[in-house]
């Protein structure tokens, strides 16, 4: 037995927030799990009940419209993200944010929605989303709206949720098709740890704007006000200018993956390493 | 404490229990289903021995509640032989010398059958990150990759 809670399956999102709303704290969401039954397993401490959102139709859909942008469902798993074309090619940061997550057991059944609103300061797809520029939808009892996901994450495990409320599906903006996104991250071992630092990228040829995401650095993860680039400019260059910024807005901690001297230390190595790759659409342009 | 009706098809066949909700796919499998296969590493869906299909697609069971599966399909080692003979994957792990202590198997054949279905022909980097979710702490893999490839090569879907 893995916890003393109780357990019902929703059909619908009102349905689901009503006995959300009714139960007060005592009830939280359920989607994929793979973080809500780990920590009770852990903790030994147990909500009364579970709140299983993952038949609810809406909340699997996955709508990918390159004029639209692309609608991911709450409960849609990691792996269907990971392997989605479509997303790989216009939104490649979400892509490999979802594909570096976990190991490929877990990700069949860890879900983006839950992944965000989990808000671990080292949540994969979270800087992946924040330079996609993507939105989140939610719904409670007093009906629904949209939260740009910068203002989703209030710290650590925190979000602007409200009581009651959860993530229905998360929206990315359409993106030229020459805008180029990836992710990158550091871990201890690959497949079984968090991050001791990821980051995502996202830069637009058209408008020369360049956006840059740094997870598990700070109690929340954070977006760095987006920099114009000039092609002129050596990387070099970009990267100790981007670091000033970067060095500025994180609040790194000591902790059992890594110190903050050398998660500060990483910051330029996968900025460089990041930057190149989003530049340079033919490989090697820098 | 509530129990809940559930229906769930283990290795083809249909099994109607009723679980508590706290209780997981794998303490189900073992414990009421006397299907001792899976085994529990971890339990915190790290180590990959609880690896089971759920409708196909590879799930560490330690992670997923009983009451979750409900009305899925679920495949475990006990469904990979027929009528006594070994399936071709679980004879290639044999050829291959990709068995030590034997802990970890029943989760790396479960990963490799999945692999192969979706990938019939896969590479060792292929092979690779598919059991990345599964540990094993005897034979170093190697084998383990080496009874993959002999059984795709030996054409096992």
């Amino acid at each position: 037995m893995i916890g003393t809670f109780e357990y019902v399956r929703v059909g619908s999102i009102k349905e689901g927030c009503e006995i959300l709303v009714a139960q007060d704290k005592r009830a939280v969401a359920l989607a994929g799990g793979t973080d809500l039954l780990v920590n009770i397993r852990n903790t030994g401490r147990s909500p009364d009940l579970l709140v299983d959102f993952k038949q609810v139709e809406q909340m699997n859909d996955l709508v990918t419209d390159s004029d639209a942008g692309v609608k991911i469902g709450a409960c849609v798993p990691l792996n269907v993200i990971a392997d989605n074309r479509p997303i790989n090619e216009r939104h490649g940061a979400l892509a490999q944010a979802a594909r570096s997550i976990g190991s490929y057991q877990v990700r069949n059944r860890a879900t983006l929605g839950g992944n965000i609103a989990n808000a671990s300061p080292a949540a994969d797809t979270a800087p992946a989303l924040l330079v996609l520029g993507a939105s989140v939808n939610v719904e409670g009892k007093d009906g629904s709206r949209e939260i740009p996901i910068d203002e989703l994450f209030t710290g650590v495990k925190k979000t602007s949720l409200k009581q009651g409320e959860v993530i229905t599906d998360i929206v990315l903006p359409s993106l030229g098709s020459q805008v180029r996104s990836a992710f990158i991250k550091k871990q201890r071992v690959r497949g079984h740890d968090l991050a001791i630092i990821n980051m995502a990228a996202c830069y637009s040829p058209d408008t020369g704007m360049l956006r840059v995401a740094i997870g598990s650095c700070a109690v929340t993860p954070i977006l760095l006000p987006e920099v114009a680039v000039s092609m002129d400019e050596p990387i070099d260059e970009l990267v100790k200018r981007l670091n000033v910024v970067a060095q500025d807005a994180i609040s790194p901690i000591d902790d059992i993956r890594a110190s903050a001297e050398y998660r500060r230390g990483l910051v330029p190595v996968l900025l460089h390493d990041l930057i190149r790759y989003v530049l340079s659409p033919g490989g090697g342009r820098r | 404490m509530k129990l809940h009706e559930i229906t769930i098809t283990v290795n083809g066949t249909r099994e109607s229990v009723s679980v508590p909700a706290g209780m997981t796919l794998l303490e189900l499998l073992r414990e009421k289903l006397y299907l001792t296969g899976p085994k529990e590493g971890c339990g915190a869906g790290e180590c990959g021995a609880c690896t089971v299909l759920l409708d196909g697609r590879p799930v560490t069971s330690c992670l997923v509640l009983a009451v979750e599966a409900d009305g899925k399909d679920v495949r475990t080692i006990e469904g990979e032989a027929t009528d006594g003979q070994l399936s071709a994957l679980q004879r290639a792990f044999i050829d291959a010398g990709a068995i030590q202590c034997g802990f970890c198997t029943p989760g790396m054949v479960m990963s490799a059958r999945a692999l192969l279905e979706r990938n019939p022909h896969p590479s060792d980097a292929e092979i690779t990150e598919a059991i990345s979710g599964n540990l094993c702490r005897c034979t170093g893999y190697e084998s383990i990759i080496a009874a993959v490839r002999l059984a795709a090569e030996r054409g096992e879907k």
